[in-house]
């Protein structure tokens, strides 16, 4: 009977045994290009319908290079986590889509290929929308190639600045101004809510008011949120909701999903908003259609406040078995022809001046402030991978946050976030 | 009684191995309190793993090895004018039967015990070596080793933070929860005890929905309701000009996210606890609470001196499980607006390890922060299975 017990326990301890070493060992053979085919991985959502364009595309390349396209979609929230995960196992895509906050963090972990050299032989080294060339570049070395992007700008009520004769901002006081006005006559709205977890929604008045988030120090950066300008810029911004009431508390807790809700809501008529947000306004309510406007970001004293400018690089990755294959993609993905029509498609703009430009000659009241934002005053984050941690920590959310629900001055808040900051270029 | 019994069927009998009749305890025969279900299956474990002779369970271990060695010896005077060979070849034999007996049931465990080794405690010892390194992107992709001693716990256990913010989040707020879901549960059983039947099945699938309900879907809704811009209850409340909607927002305040937290992970945990004391008091003679009215007891009296004391270690299996879920809970906090890192002041150990090692990549640390509240849990757990245990020979002993 032991005779007969024994051997399937040991047979099945040896299947256990054979399967765990079979997964284990097919961990490692993820996606290797090998074989004539090119891995992509593209965000899920940008553009609601990418299949038939990745069509078109995958047979341009197989016309162009004879090696087949294998688009793969990542959702945006875990993008990250899938990157790091790839790299931990080695897995990563010969060609990804790569966040343009994120293009330095990978360099800097090695992950990435240099594409200095390609992109000096290439044609459109000169038209790249130069914040996002900047974000892509890291140690001097372009890692990241700037594939398209979105940015914010001013959104506002049409109508309602109509009906109360109000018109579009153009400096500083005036935005104020306007949005004490609206909160007069438009009691139902917020006249300009004041975000408390948008970072992005910040810098554009750290900018404005030329002061800087970080500076270069040395070897590396230091923190200056907390120098006058920028501390000007952060007082301007949330003094409209803690002095002028122009926000409301529950702002404080909004990030930039809460405001497109609100203006979804005609709770809102006016926002620092995307280039990408009144579609998907319109598209979840068609009655608000014609009914929003947008204008560039006024400076403190006229002109321009800069904003950031949020998007994609594509990004070759060091385990691509053919880099010169990887490098035909991202030549063929940002030509003028697939550029612009990916662009078309989502409403982003391409990462190429010449074709921003030309949507800043547009009409369209929903297009052409945002592409002249974009154009004349589009800017990007400090290049570190310290700063993606200070992201990370929500260390200039959890200022304003702080200010706005009255729990520090601007003062001390600012202090304490450029300390915070500090610390972490520090290691 | 069943300790007594051997059981023929247990054990193969080997004709070489006379001893065989020294068979193991049935696993979990010596099992006092088999009836309350859940208690019992907490011990079983402890039962499967040492079947053999010699480590069975309180009452019936000191009996089977002796009587496996009595028929042995019995045996030996019989077979005294055979040569001293045959009975030393017994011997042989019968220590290789043991031998056998004593790896079957590790056997049978290895497969399970390779599925837990390689799914849990392989993990669990990769989190430890990472938490003594400055572990980033860099040492992830270039697979490389970058120790640091203690520094990330010497900087956890350094900075003020951890204990006058993220310590007393968790403990405070665990406590809280573990107290109210066990009350609020307790009181649902009793009521579905005294339910009519329609009445009680209709309450029970009710509860039973708020905890079928996934816990993000569930903090949204509570999210909804008191969102200050247009949520029910500012709203309500604001029409009933109790508070002023503008002005109010209570994801900002320490005490009042946590009490929304609070509201929301006790309805989605209480139906547990309901059901499941529910089929403790089940097992309650009736016999017991008769004689409690007939001595003149209230129903006060009696819930503290007859239903307590009998489904004891029912509560105590819910409070354990309940203090170890509500210690680490992570998305009721972080789906809140303000719980992703952007309010300080209300993150709990799990969403600061998490803060600490996903959004700010600093691995090393967010696995010691991890490690600290793995040993926390711990350090709660072994108390509570104690006092589960003590439980259970206070019992045994009773019997």
């Amino acid at each position: 009977m032991k005779q007969r017990v024994r051997p399937p326990v040991r047979g099945v301890a040896l299947a256990l045994v054979t399967a765990l070493a079979w997964t284990v060992t097919g961990c490692g053979t993820g996606s290797a290009s090998d074989d004539g085919t090119l891995t992509v991985w593209i965000m899920e959502g940008t553009n609601p319908d990418a299949g038939p364009f990745f069509d078109e595309v995958g047979a341009a390349f197989t016309e162009r290079t004879g090696a087949r396209l294998d688009v793969q979609y990542v959702p945006w929230p875990d993008a990250h986590d899938k990157f790091t995960k790839a790299m931990a196992g080695g897995t990563t895509p010969d060609v990804a889509e790569i966040g343009t906050t994120w293009t330095a963090e990978f360099a800097d972990a090695g992950a990435l290929a240099d594409l200095t050299a390609h992109s000096a032989a290439a044609e459109g080294e000169d038209d790249m929308v130069p914040a996002l060339r900047t974000a892509g570049t890291y140690d001097g070395k372009l890692y990241g190639v700037p594939w398209y992007a979105g940015v914010r700008a001013l959104l506002y009520r049409r109508d309602v600045f109509a009906e109360h004769g109000l018109s579009a901002p153009t400096s500083w006081p005036e935005l104020r101004e306007v949005a004490r006005e609206l909160k007069e006559r438009e009691p139902g709205m917020l006249p300009f809510p004041v975000l408390g977890d948008s970072e992005y929604t910040l810098d554009a008045f750290v900018w404005g008011a030329g002061g800087e988030l970080a500076t270069p120090a040395g070897d590396g950066w230091r923190s200056a949120i907390g120098d006058r300008e920028a501390v000007r810029g952060v007082d301007f911004y949330t003094s409209l909701a803690t002095e002028h009431g122009t926000s409301a508390q529950a702002a404080t807790t909004w990030d930039e999903a809460d405001l497109v809700a609100g203006l979804t809501n005609g709770k809102v008529a006016m926002a620092v908003a995307g280039s990408w947000t009144p579609a998907t306004i319109v598209g979840d309510r068609p009655e608000l259609a014609g009914k929003l406007a947008a204008a560039p970001l006024p400076g403190s004293d006229g002109g321009l406040s800069p904003s950031f400018l949020g998007g994609s690089h594509l990004g070759v990755f060091h385990t691509a078995a053919d880099q010169e294959l990887a490098w035909e993609f991202i030549e063929l993905m940002t030509s003028a022809e697939y550029a612009r029509k990916w662009a078309d498609q989502t409403g982003y703009f391409p990462g190429r001046t010449s074709l921003v430009e030309r949507a800043a000659q547009r009409r369209d009241p929903l297009v052409a402030p945002f592409a002249r934002q974009m154009a004349d005053a589009g800017r990007t984050v400090p290049v570190t991978p310290a700063f993606g941690e200070i992201q990370g920590k929500k260390t200039l959310a959890r200022m304003v946050q702080a200010i706005l629900s009255g729990k520090k001055s601007v003062q001390q808040a600012t202090r304490e976030a450029a300390a915070e900051m500090d610390e972490s270029f520090g290691d | 009684m069943a300790t007594e019994a051997p059981d023929p069927t247990e054990v193969p009998d080997p004709p070489a191995a006379p001893e065989a009749p020294a068979a193991p305890e049935p696993p979990g025969a010596s099992e006092p309190r088999g009836a309350t279900g859940a208690p019992g299956t907490t011990e079983a474990p402890g039962a499967v793993q040492a079947p053999g002779p010699g480590a069975g369970g309180t009452s019936g271990a000191g009996r089977a090895p002796g009587a496996g060695r009595s028929p042995h010896r019995a045996a030996a005077p019989g077979t005294a004018t055979a040569p001293a060979r045959a009975a030393s070849a017994r011997e042989r034999a019968a220590r290789a039967a043991r031998r056998r007996r004593r790896s079957r049931p590790w056997l049978l465990l290895a497969p399970a015990l390779l599925a837990v080794g390689g799914l849990l405690l392989w993990p669990l010892g990769r989190v430890v070596w990472m938490s003594f390194q400055d572990y980033g992107l860099r040492e992830i992709v270039g697979g490389s080793t970058n120790y640091n001693g203690g520094a990330n716990y010497a900087e956890i256990l350094g900075q003020s933070y951890l204990w006058t913010t993220v310590l007393p989040n968790t403990v405070l707020f665990a406590a809280v929860c573990v107290a109210l879901t066990v009350v609020l549960g307790t009181l649902v059983a009793l009521l579905l005890l005294r339910l009519p039947p329609l009445w009680r099945t209709l309450t029970a699938s009710t509860i039973m929905m708020a905890w079928a309900m996934p816990a993000v879907t569930g903090t949204y809704v509570w999210v909804w309701l008191f969102d200050p811009f247009g949520g029910a209850v500012v709203q309500g409340l604001g029409s009933l000009g109790l508070v002023d909607p503008a002005a109010t927002n209570w994801f900002t305040g320490r005490l009042t996210f946590y009490a929304i937290a609070t509201v929301n992970v006790v309805h989605h945990s209480f139906p547990f606890v309901a059901v499941t004391v529910f089929a403790g008091l089940l097992t309650i003679p009736r016999e017991l609470h008769e004689a409690g009215v007939v001595d003149g007891a209230n129903a006060w009296q009696r819930f503290w001196s007859i239903t307590v004391p009998a489904i004891k270690p029912v509560f105590l299996v819910v409070v354990i499980l309940s203090t170890i879920w509500d210690f680490k809970v992570f998305v009721q906090l972080y789906l809140m607006p303000g719980g992703n890192g952007a309010n300080p002041a209300v993150l709990n150990l799990g969403v600061w390890s998490y803060v600490e090692s996903f959004a700010q990549r600093q691995y090393g640390m967010g696995a010691a922060i991890a490690v600290l509240l793995t040993l926390l849990l711990l350090a709660i757990t072994v108390v509570y299975i104690r006092a589960l245990f003590a439980e259970g020979r206070e019992k045994g002993e009773s019997l």
